[in-house]
């Protein structure tokens, strides 16, 4: 093959290649949980990149050249909204200047729009930390949360590709069913430990606690985004032998060595918890195998470490 | 290659203008041999920059540029006020010592204020890619003044780091002009540091004269040379954060310190064939 062919060969494949892409909806989340509902309820209809890294905190992400280039391509923006990326989306929407994005437009999703979030703050103080004048942003530990956030994802695509919308609303279906009866069955499964309280890094889990009948309202932050200090650690320790709690989770871009320490001293189990599918080994496939391996390895453990020091051997 | 440049346009426009009056900076440093004063004030700019964050100001609202002003002015004057006159205690251990502290009291800081360590994080690395062109123009801006400021005290200035002996000689009051030199060098570096990070500022101001110094004598040519490879490094590091899409700040660094590889290994071989 001469050299003109083989690139003429090229041009045609790059040519059919931008040409089947450009069929497809150009989406962009900024967590990997809303890309996951994302590539469920777009199925081959859609194109999704995540920008955060499953491991990486939320609130806090490198921009990279590559953010803003994805921005200025997308179809469509999926975000979480109430101030979780309000340190680094907005600067990377400036760059990409992409006007579907827009805030306010229909292809701009916020998935926290509409639901009534928790921990809303009556006064905004920043000496009590980094509070969101919003509420808290952590919503999609809640799988009714992560429906309602599936049922904005599968509006916008509609909107943005409408001779496809029957199909997204029949995958929003599918999704939504199989959420509700595992839903169902992870109730079931936590029903026994009612009222058990945890400890957790960050205040990321209230949504999770209150759908599943939990406490965690010790955290191993002072307040929110500050550093564990050694008093705070103490505090942390005996609260935890007084109320009997046997549980702590970490998160992957959380100090695990402090829960590591904090689990030492009081004989409790750490758990590795994550937001995010990816963000913990086993949990990539999806929002609903995410819940399933957070669920249980939390049964698991809250069964083997007893309910009050009486029961235990 | 055109989305390359709608996305990297404004961070090429601010390494290409902005690094000039650091590259100039840089030499004197070197000839001073106070490498880390850069450091040690780029460090105090950072912490000033924490002292705002925690009394609850953004990191754009003009009281921080104020806390970084005033906190840097304070080291100028503490290194102006210590040029070595005996050799007991080496200034660069005075230099080092105001590195280290301020490091370590934005560290205690930030400890108390929510995203310290995303602020840390930035005080560090910078967030070039992000940049604002109004930044980049008043920043510009600020640069052109001092430029001029060092453009019609040259003599006093070239005299007082290239031949402090000869100054005194003449007259110069070393002391004032020590001073002068240490507030525009703070300006400068105040106002970089909140766009490129500490460690972007040191590269731009130190390698770049390292090269000079290797390749020319005379302070026009170092000068020239010095612009070349800040240059050369910022295209090709933004090219490469682009390319391999890593943080644009970081790149930078590690391309200025490629370029000090390359400059020294033709420098060894130029050497050799010269035997």
């Amino acid at each position: 093959m001469t050299r003109q062919s083989l690139s003429l060969l090229c041009f045609f494949v790059v040519a059919c290649q931008q040409a089947c892409a450009a069929d497809k909806l150009t989406v962009v989340a900024t967590t990997a949980d809303f890309g996951a509902i994302a590539r469920d309820i777009g199925g081959d209809r859609v194109q999704v990149s995540v920008l955060a890294q499953p491991g990486e905190d939320a609130h806090f992400v490198t921009p990279k050249p590559s953010y803003i280039a994805k921005l200025a391509k997308a179809d469509v923006l999926i975000e979480g909204g109430a101030e979780l990326e309000i340190g680094w989306l907005p600067p990377l929407l400036d760059g990409a200047r992409n006007p579907k994005l827009a805030a306010g437009q229909p292809c701009h999703v916020s998935c926290a729009e509409g639901l009534a979030l928790l921990e809303v703050p009556t006064t905004l103080d920043r000496a009590k930390g980094d509070i969101h004048a919003m509420g808290n942003p952590h919503f999609m530990t809640d799988p009714l949360n992560a429906r309602h956030a599936a049922e904005r994802i599968c509006a916008a695509f509609a909107a943005a590709d409408p001779p496809n919308a029957a199909g997204y609303r029949e995958r929003l279906n599918a999704f939504t069913n199989r959420l509700d009866a595992k839903l169902i069955a992870w109730q079931k499964q936590l029903e026994p430990f009612r009222g058990r309280r945890l400890v957790a890094f960050h205040n990321s889990w209230p949504y999770f606690a209150a759908r599943f009948g939990l406490k965690i309202h010790i955290f191993l932050e002072p307040k929110p985004g500050i550093p564990p200090s050694p008093a705070h650690l103490a505090d942390v320790v005996a609260a935890m032998k007084a109320e009997d709690i046997t549980v702590v989770i970490v998160e992957p871009h959380q100090n695990r060595k402090t829960g590591e320490m904090v689990a030492a001293k009081t004989g409790a189990r750490l758990l590795d918890f994550t937001q995010y599918p990816g963000g913990v080994k086993g949990t990539e496939a999806g929002y609903i195998e995410l819940l399933d391996y957070l669920v249980n390895t939390l049964a698991e453990a809250l069964a083997k470490s007893g309910t009050s020091k009486e029961e235990r051997p | 290659m055109s989305e390359a440049f709608e996305i990297m346009k404004w961070p090429l426009v601010a390494c290409l203008l902005l690094p000039g009056i650091l590259v100039y900076f840089g030499l004197h440093i070197v000839k001073r041999e106070i490498i880390f004063v850069d450091l040690a004030l780029a460090q105090v700019a950072a912490f000033g920059i924490c002292v705002a964050i925690l009394l609850g100001h953004d990191s754009h609202d003009w009281q921080t540029t104020a806390w970084s002003g005033a906190l840097t002015f304070v080291g100028a004057a503490l290194l102006a006020l210590t040029r070595p006159s005996g050799k007991r205690i080496p200034q660069e251990a005075l230099i080092g010592i105001v590195y280290v502290v301020a490091a370590a009291a934005s560290f205690l800081l930030l400890s108390r204020s929510p995203e310290g360590n995303e602020e840390l994080r930035r005080t560090l690395v910078g967030e070039v890619l992000l940049v604002r062109p109004g930044e980049v123009l008043r920043t510009f801006a600020l640069f052109v003044a001092v430029g001029a400021v060092h453009l019609v005290f040259r003599r006093q200035f070239v005299l007082l780091s290239f031949d402090p002996e000869r100054g005194r000689s003449q007259g110069l009051r070393l002391w004032w002009w020590d001073f002068l030199f240490y507030v525009l060098f703070g300006v400068v570096v105040t106002s970089f540091v909140r766009m490129g990070g500490v460690l972007l500022v040191f590269s731009y101001l130190i390698i770049p004269a390292v090269c000079a110094n290797l390749l020319a004598t005379t302070l026009r040519l170092q000068l020239a040379v010095g612009w070349a490879i800040a240059t050369l490094a910022s295209i090709g590091g933004l090219y490469g954060s682009y390319r391999l899409d890593l943080p644009t700040g970081a790149a930078i660094v590690c391309a200025l310190g490629v370029t000090l590889l390359l400059t020294g290994l033709w420098k060894g071989a130029r050497h050799i064939a010269g035997q």
